[in-house]
């Protein structure tokens, strides 16, 4: 569980809000409990004192206290139960936000090449599902577990005063095996399979994924048949494996109520010896076990809630992993080796490049580009054209060699968009930019027209990853973006992917005007995708 | 695809809960047991209360009782667990029977319909949706009808002690099925809510993830990262408030429980006093008016548990109606008389008078007659958007014609298996060796080198320690475009079709690939395989033996 402690640290920041929260789900409890011992003990009273008015006997009985406290108990069960669901809502979508937060401010600290190729769509929807499992360790396991720890205490000492130790001892171990029963002996037994759960989810995922994407291969081929029956056989095993948490959760479920019903009747049982050596009164013999009954809703939620911990701590270990502790020095952007000569923005000497870990894309690879100079880089697909493009704007470091840049503006080979505004996805590229600015690069780009139609114009919304715009006007917002900047180097990666020849040829002259003064490596698999070079080398 | 109707949903549910009646049933059976021993219990308690307090019998009398109660407890454990294993088994069954619809579906609507939808959405729709099934069945369907035959059976009881206790609770029973509306409504929203904001949140954070170096390129993360806060905690304020409303409506259910309870115990105070001179409050002793008490939170539990099992009810409605909405997409030519008779040529590939209509109505082919020859080169040109891929589809089978006959070598498409090459190559996670076994699992190792090298893929496989057992992906990355579909081809090369047919086999291909794939193509050919192909390119247009041109549904030979 050591995996969990960095997220408990956390989620113990909003210390005073879960202290609240957990008063407010014991005053819930609490007050059912009260609700049905008053009234049973009130009950026992009213039929004895009946009993001597029915004799003739005169007696005394307080109606005022007890009716008032039922009819107390009767609305705080209520008003708390409301207040707590609200209340508990509001820091568990609190407490989604601080991870989110600070998951993303530390994957942020880790440069690009700690989070290695940890990028893909699968290991995204990983992460959320991941980051999910999280959210709700504080409302499922930890309050609930302690709640019922702590009421069960509570009803021990209740036990010890009103009747004496031996049956609060009784109670301690019979209470004490059902809280085992229920969080500890749940999570053992349920612990590897719910663990591999998620894997073995994502790995059938991944195998439906690739029968579909090979589908018409296998028809084909007239092997879809098999193909599709290995993965129900996998989704057979999977679902089976969910069944047996299932029935260990239910089962374990049932044995904790078992034991709690039977503390109870222990303490009618061994209430009675009492009752009947006059040490207790009837109302009081009574009192015990409904007290004993309502602790049962304490334990309901806990064998499912601790069945699923040990997928939360697999999740927790993922994200552990995932999340490397940050550098000493932030390794962002911009290699600290600055030129001194300003006319000479990039200077690679006999570097190599690569991912390292892997073999180098390239080796013994030297150059320098002047001010004012346009570059052009081409190579066909996996020569490492974007490896370098990277290695030049210090997203990884040349694994040989020495390299000095000033800072750059840089086109990934991805279009990169983010679900927001397209100002705001813009200003990204010179946050101190005015409308009149973004407006003349988007006119660069060919794009202005595009977005003076829309109603909201800059605020013009883009929906997830850009969804909203075609491929080539994706990629030509991002090659706006780069423009804002003010950088006197600019490398651009297959800067025109999915831009049609007729707009290129447009907007090409234009952004070789606008980059006027500036150094410019592009990178492409063909001299078209490139703006015009005086210089251009063939990688190979 | 149109989002089916509620109805229509609910009863695609029904019918998939008769698939497995008998462990709904045996669910339902089990869950009345347990509350029937729940009964027996309180009602032994308050009787070995009555008898020990008010009859002051001995302890020892009273053991018998005793063990009759610990016996109530045992049957009630074991009711609960029954009931929960059933439970599971009956999910088990539903989802792999849906599962087995949607797969079945997926073969009946082919590739080519297929591919409209990303295959990450199709494996959503069949792990995800049909998983999200499972509290539906698990837990809300039973729970229908234990909240129902529970308290009824509760009620027929305290009836029995005491009618004037069994009115209150049956007051309370007339604004059952409000309560049952009323917390839905809540439920559904909260649900509803809950799940688009989560997922909202999710969309914000995984798209800055996502974004993430290009943020730090800009040096943006501080900023990214306040922008990130405030928007989650914008949802959350918004949320809140719609809680605040709808959480209302389960307190609503919480406050008739406590207040009927309240009523009770008063109620039977006061009878037991002898306060009260009318009604049946005479007849009141402490075991009935204890087991009255005793059972009015009882009455009150099954609602409650179904309360919490609600928001299964939506998820499945809502998972449901995407499954159906894809079970309902139409089979594409399906519409269409079957072909009567083939025509028997085992050496020639005809397409006799066919008709074909895109899903819009609009004609792709009309009577449409051409005809190949085993052995042929054929390229198939003209502009995208003429009917060079439907014609392809035809001769794979992948689409059927509305009208007319479509036969290869004297039989349906796709009777014999062929080679077929799209224009995304596809690989599986594995050796290399996997990936060739996929469509031909019997060959030899030296074969599948052999096939390998073929297609140009030598030299990435001498870089790999173990040659044709070493993993794909190794280097994280992947293969390449270019060198998938040459992947595709080897496995073309491997299984020696005598058919192949390839969608564009050049389109978007670097340099060196598209040399590997019209060489590859070009030992096809010579082979005598019949190649069928879709291109533009000049190089691919010279290799054929015969070029026919496919514009507006019309063919000619060039």
């Amino acid at each position: 569980m050591r995996e969990l402690i960095p997220w408990l640290r956390l989620i113990l920041q909003r210390r005073g809000r879960l202290v609240v929260g957990a008063a407010l789900l014991f005053a819930t409890l609490t007050s059912g409990i009260a609700l049905l011992a008053l009234s049973g003990w009130f009950l026992t009273e009213t039929a004895l004192v009946g009993l001597l008015f029915a004799a003739g006997v005169q007696a005394y009985i307080n109606l005022y206290v007890p009716g008032s406290g039922i009819r107390f108990f009767a609305v705080s069960r209520t008003v708390s139960r409301y207040l707590e669901r609200l209340y508990n809502h509001n820091t568990v979508l609190r407490l989604l936000t601080d991870i989110r937060v600070a998951l993303f401010n530390s994957m942020a600290r880790a440069g690009h090449r700690e989070r290695g190729q940890n990028t893909g769509a699968h290991w995204l929807s990983r992460l959320t599902a991941d980051v999910d499992a999280l959210d709700t360790v504080y409302l499922r396991v930890i309050a609930p577990a302690t709640l019922a720890a702590f009421v069960t205490l509570l009803v021990v000492s209740l036990a010890w005063v009103i009747f004496n130790g031996l049956v609060a001892l009784m109670l301690l171990s019979v209470l004490s095996l059902a809280f085992f029963t229920a969080t500890l002996s749940v999570y053992r037994r349920t612990r590897s399979l719910s663990g591999q759960l998620s894997d073995r989810q994502e790995r059938l995922r991944s195998e439906v994924i690739e029968h579909l994407e090979g589908f018409a291969e296998l028809t084909a081929a007239g092997r879809t048949g098999k193909h599709s029956g290995r993965l129900m056989r996998h989704s057979l095993a999977l679902s089976h494996q969910q069944a047996m948490i299932d029935g260990q959760v239910g089962w374990h479920g049932a044995a904790v109520q078992f034991l709690i019903n039977l503390s109870a009747v222990i303490a009618l049982w061994v209430g009675f010896d009492l009752f009947q050596q006059d040490r207790v009164s009837g109302p009081v013999l009574v009192l015990l076990p409904i007290v004993l009954l309502g602790l049962g809703e304490a334990y309901t939620m806990l064998p499912e809630a601790f069945g699923k911990l040990g997928g939360t701590i697999s999740a927790a270990r993922r994200l552990n992993e995932d999340i490397v502790p940050a550098p000493e020095h932030p390794s962002v952007a911009h290699p600290a080796l600055h030129p001194e000569d300003k006319n000479q923005p990039l200077v690679a000497t006999d570097i190599s490049v690569g991912y390292p870990g892997y073999a180098p894309v390239l080796t013994h690879f030297s150059m320098r580009i002047q001010a004012g100079e346009r570059l052009g880089i081409v190579g066909v697909s996996g020569c490492g054209k974007s490896s370098l493009a990277d290695t030049f704007a210090g997203v990884i470091s040349p694994l040989a060699g020495t390299l000095t840049t000033l800072p750059c503006a840089y086109l990934t080979q991805a279009t990169v968009l983010f679900e927001d505004s397209v100002k705001a996805n813009l200003l990204l590229g010179n946050p101190n930019a005015t409308d009149a600015e973004l407006w003349r690069v988007l006119e660069l780009v060919d794009l202005a027209k595009r977005f003076a139609h829309e109603e909201d114009g800059l605020d013009t919304w883009l929906g997830n990853g850009g969804s909203r715009l075609s491929g080539g006007e994706g990629r030509r917002l991002v090659l706006a973006r780069v423009l804002l900047s003010k950088a006197h180097l600019v490398i651009l990666d297959e800067p025109f992917t999915g831009v049609d020849s007729v707009t290129r040829n447009h907007i090409v002259p234009q952004i070789d005007r606008w980059l006027e003064s500036r150094a410019v490596i592009s990178l492409g698999h063909g001299p078209e995708a490139l703006l015009p070079s005086g210089r251009t080398l063939h990688l190979s | 695809m149109n989002s089916p109707a509620q109805d229509d949903v609910r009863h695609w549910l029904s019918d998939l809960g008769q698939t497995s009646r008998r462990w709904i049933q045996a669910t339902v059976l089990a869950g009345v047991l347990a509350g029937l021993a729940t009964i027996a219990q309180m009602a032994l308690l308050a009787w070995l209360v009555f008898q020990g307090i008010v009859e002051k019998a001995t302890v020892s009398s009273l053991t018998p009782a005793f063990f009759g109660l610990l016996g109530a407890l045992v049957v009630r454990a074991v009711g609960q667990g029954l009931q929960a294993r059933f439970a599971a088994r009956c999910s088990e069954q539903v989802r792999r029977h849906a599962r087995r619809q949607l797969h079945a579906h997926w073969q009946a609507l082919g590739p080519v319909a297929l591919s409209d939808t990303s295959a990450g959405a199709l494996a959503r729709e069949w792990l995800d949706h049909v998983e999200a099934l499972h509290g539906y069945f698990a837990r809300f369907l039973p729970q229908m009808t234990l909240a129902t035959l529970i308290p009824l059976a509760i009620l027929m009881l305290v009836f029995w002690l005491d009618w004037l206790a069994g009115v209150f609770l049956l007051l309370s029973a007339p604004l059952i099925p409000l309560f049952m509306a009323l917390v839905g409504m809540g439920a559904e929203k909260v649900n509803q809510q809950h799940f688009e904001i989560i997922s909202r949140l999710s969309g914000q954070f995984l798209d800055k993830i996502r974004g993430l170096t290009t943020l730090q390129l800009f040096g943006q993360t501080k900023q990214a990262s306040e922008l990130l806060y405030e928007r989650s905690d914008q949802y959350r304020r918004i949320t809140m408030k719609t809680l605040k409303v709808a959480f209302l409506s389960s307190a609503v259910l919480e406050f008739f429980a406590s207040v009927a309870i309240a009523v009770i115990a008063i109620y039977i105070g006061f009878g037991l006093l002898g306060y009260i001179t009318f009604g049946p409050s005479s007849e009141l002793t402490l075991f009935s008016g204890l087991l009255i008490l005793l059972l009015a939170p009882e009455f009150f539990q099954p609602l409650r548990t179904l309360s919490q099992h609600y928001h299964d009810r939506a998820a499945a409605l809502g998972a449901g109606a995407e499954i159906l909405a894809r079970l309902n997409q139409p089979i594409p030519g399906c519409s269409g008389t079957p072909p009567t008779t083939l025509p028997d040529n085992s050496e020639t590939l005809r397409v006799d008078d066919v008709s074909l209509n895109y899903t819009n109505g609009a004609a792709v082919f009309d009577h449409l007659s051409v005809t190949f020859k085993r052995g042929e080169t054929v390229a198939l040109t003209g502009p995208s958007g003429g009917g060079k891929s439907s014609l392809l589809h035809l001769l794979a089978g992948f689409i059927r014609p509305e009208d007319g006959a479509v036969s290869v070598f004297g039989q349906a498409p796709g009777t014999d298996a062929f080679g077929w090459l799209g224009q995304k190559g596809f690989w599986i996670q594995g050796s290399w060796a996997d990936n060739l076994r996929l469509t031909c699992p019997g060959a030899s190792d030296v074969a599948i080198e052999a096939a390998l090298r073929q297609v140009g893929l030598a030299d990435l496989l001498d870089s790999r320690d173990q040659g044709i057992s070493s993993p794909i992906g190794e280097d994280g990355q992947g293969l390449s475009g270019g060198q998938a579909r040459r992947l595709s081809l080897a496995r073309i090369f491997l299984a020696d079709h005598d058919l192949v047919l390839l969608d564009e086999p050049t389109a978007g291909l670097d340099a060196t690939s598209e040399i590997c794939v019209l060489e590859a193509l070009h030992k096809l050919a010579k082979a005598g395989k019949t190649l069928i192909f879709s291109t533009h390119h000049q190089a691919l247009l010279a290799l054929a033996d015969r070029i026919v041109v496919v514009n507006d549904g019309e063919v000619r030979d060039a």
